[in-house]
């Protein structure tokens, strides 16, 4: 078989609702996205219905967990998951040991949940490059929820916040005190905030937030609650849950289409800066070049990097000036 | 497809408390590049369907009980049920005695790795056996 015929194949499968084509579909677009287009076009006129959630926070805060007990209870409603887990790739050997899944063996064997644990491969923001084109093969596959759970991220990686609808943001006891809950980034993207493990404790997190809450302006109205869980006994799970119905009900009273569209907005962006890039590191910057620069920078003492970084940024300015 | 990473499904079929040569298994082959999924205590059903979902190339399976035959069937014979065996390849390792090696193999086990065993062996059999 060809390729063409490969990807022929395995979408008629996938349109049977047969989970392998879906797994092989998920391999293809996520080592190869230059055959994205061949797959999206058997799927240009789905509805993107399904509501994305996003799950996030340090490592070890039991973002896994705390995603099998959702799952669980979202079946039990009858509804359909797909799960896309994210865990770090290694910057020096290139593998992952990817370690969501064993946190989720409760749910695994449920036939209307689709679970895949994803490499980070060099993405930065806590997520992969493929998350957004396994959103799009979950809908098309007629997922009702889709849960995104970040690698386990720090401060400044958040870029789940433009791929979902609502975040969820994961805190455990022993997080920090107020002059933490004032910092920028991770902590202001929650449309929830959730104290997990709270079998060790964990109020005073929870205070922290509310002031934290306090403090702040919600010009939609809507005031992000603070739920306080323990994953593994499931204490706090059902509020959580009905916290995440609350917010989805807010989202679409408000319109979710402007989310969609942030979405969308993202990923093209995304597209065309990974092939900017490309474009430019492979026409117009020669590695001897940039090891002259740190010589003469570094070695030479003639000159500094930002003096001689122009002739770089000259060419390329020139050679694009003259092709448009 | 140059981009390909192997990906490489581990297992404790039952639960015997013996999960250290896993996890040593596990990080030798992280380390050489390849991305693990460390699938802990599962049954056959719930193996087969993480490999499924996962889409894995290797499914290693890590038996210290001497249930190595029992648990190595169900698998395989789960993997033909679903029509997925002929792209997995398969490894066991744990305490296997080697008499049993044989029968093992001609089950459908690529190859079986007992006490002792080094991983640079284990991961240079991967690199060179893939199924698909
Ligand atoms: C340490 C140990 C324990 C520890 C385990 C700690 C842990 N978290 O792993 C503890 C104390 C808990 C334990 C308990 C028991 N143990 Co014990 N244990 C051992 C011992 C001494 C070493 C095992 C070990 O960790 N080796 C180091 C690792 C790195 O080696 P490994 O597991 O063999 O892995 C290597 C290969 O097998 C292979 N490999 C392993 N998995 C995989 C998977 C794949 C895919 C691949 C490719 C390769 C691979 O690669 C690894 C690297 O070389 C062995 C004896 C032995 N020499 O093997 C007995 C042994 C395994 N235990 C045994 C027994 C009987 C028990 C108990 C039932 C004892 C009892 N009567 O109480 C209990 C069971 C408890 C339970 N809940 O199930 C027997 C098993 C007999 C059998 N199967 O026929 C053994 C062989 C001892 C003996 N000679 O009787 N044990
Ligand atoms: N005490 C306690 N432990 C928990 C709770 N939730 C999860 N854990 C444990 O915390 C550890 C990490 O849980 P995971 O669910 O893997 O955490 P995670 O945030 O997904 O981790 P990464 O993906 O590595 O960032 C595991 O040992 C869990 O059993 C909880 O509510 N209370
Ligand atoms: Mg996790």
């Amino acid at each position: 078989m060809t390729n063409n015929d490969v990807i022929e194949s395995l979408i008629s499968r996938f349109k049977k609702n047969d989970k392998i084509a879906l797994a092989r579909l998920i391999t293809i677009v996520e080592n190869e996205p230059e055959k994205a287009s061949k797959i999206f076009k058997h799927f240009e006129n789905i509805k993107h219905d399904s509501y994305i959630i996003g799950l996030t926070g340090s490592p070890g805060v039991g973002k896994s967990t705390l995603t099998g007990a959702i799952a669980q209870k979202m079946l039990d409603e009858g509804k359909t998951v797909g799960i896309i887990s994210v865990d770090p790739t290694s910057p020096f050997s290139g593998g992952a040991f990817l370690g969501d899944r064993v946190r989720m063996t409760n749910i695994c064997l449920h036939p209307n949940v689709f679970m895949r644990s994803l490499a980070s491969r060099g993405y930065k923001g806590g997520i992969s490059r493929a998350v957004f084109d396994i959103t799009m093969l979950y809908e098309a596959f007629g997922m009702d929820i889709i849960i995104i759970e970040t690698v386990g991220v720090g401060q400044a990686e958040f870029d789940v916040y433009n791929l979902v609808y609502t975040v969820v943001v994961i805190l455990v006891p022993g997080y920090g005190d107020v002059i933490q809950m004032q910092k920028a980034g991770i902590i202001e993207i929650g449309d929830i905030y959730d104290v997990n493990k709270k079998d060790l404790g964990g109020e005073d997190i929870a205070v922290q937030i509310e002031m934290m809450l306090d403090d702040t302006i919600f010009q939609s109205g809507y005031r992000p609650p603070v739920v306080l869980t323990d994953a593994i006994s499931g204490e706090g799970i059902d509020e959580l849950l009905q916290c995440i119905w609350d917010h989805k009900e807010h989202v679409e009273l408000l319109g979710i289409k402007e989310k969609k569209k942030n979405r969308f907005k993202y990923k093209i962006k995304e597209l065309i800066f990974t092939k900017v890039e490309k474009l430019i590191m492979e026409n117009f910057v020669d590695e001897n070049e940039v090891n002259n620069i740190v010589k003469n920078a570094l070695e030479d003492g003639k000159f500094n990097i930002y003096s001689s970084i122009h002739k770089i940024f000259d060419k390329i300015t020139l050679e694009i000036k003259k092709n448009s | 497809m140059s981009s390909r990473k192997i990906r490489v499904l581990m297992s404790k079929p039952g639960i015997d408390g013996h999960w250290r040569g896993g996890i040593v298994v596990s990080r030798a082959i992280r380390d050489a590049g390849m991305e693990l999924i460390f699938g802990g205590f599962q049954n056959a059903k719930q193996i087969v369907e993480a490999a499924i979902q996962e889409d894995v190339d290797v499914l290693g399976l890590s038996i210290h009980s001497g249930a190595h035959f029992a648990y190595t069937k169900q698998v395989i014979d789960l993997l033909k049920e679903k029509g997925v065996f002929n792209d997995i390849l398969i490894l066991v390792g744990g305490v296997i005695p080697a008499q049993d090696f044989p029968k093992l193999k001609e089950m459908g086990v690529a190859n079986i790795y007992g006490p002792g065993s080094m991983t640079n062996d284990i991961v240079e059999f991967i690199k060179t056996h893939l199924k698909k």
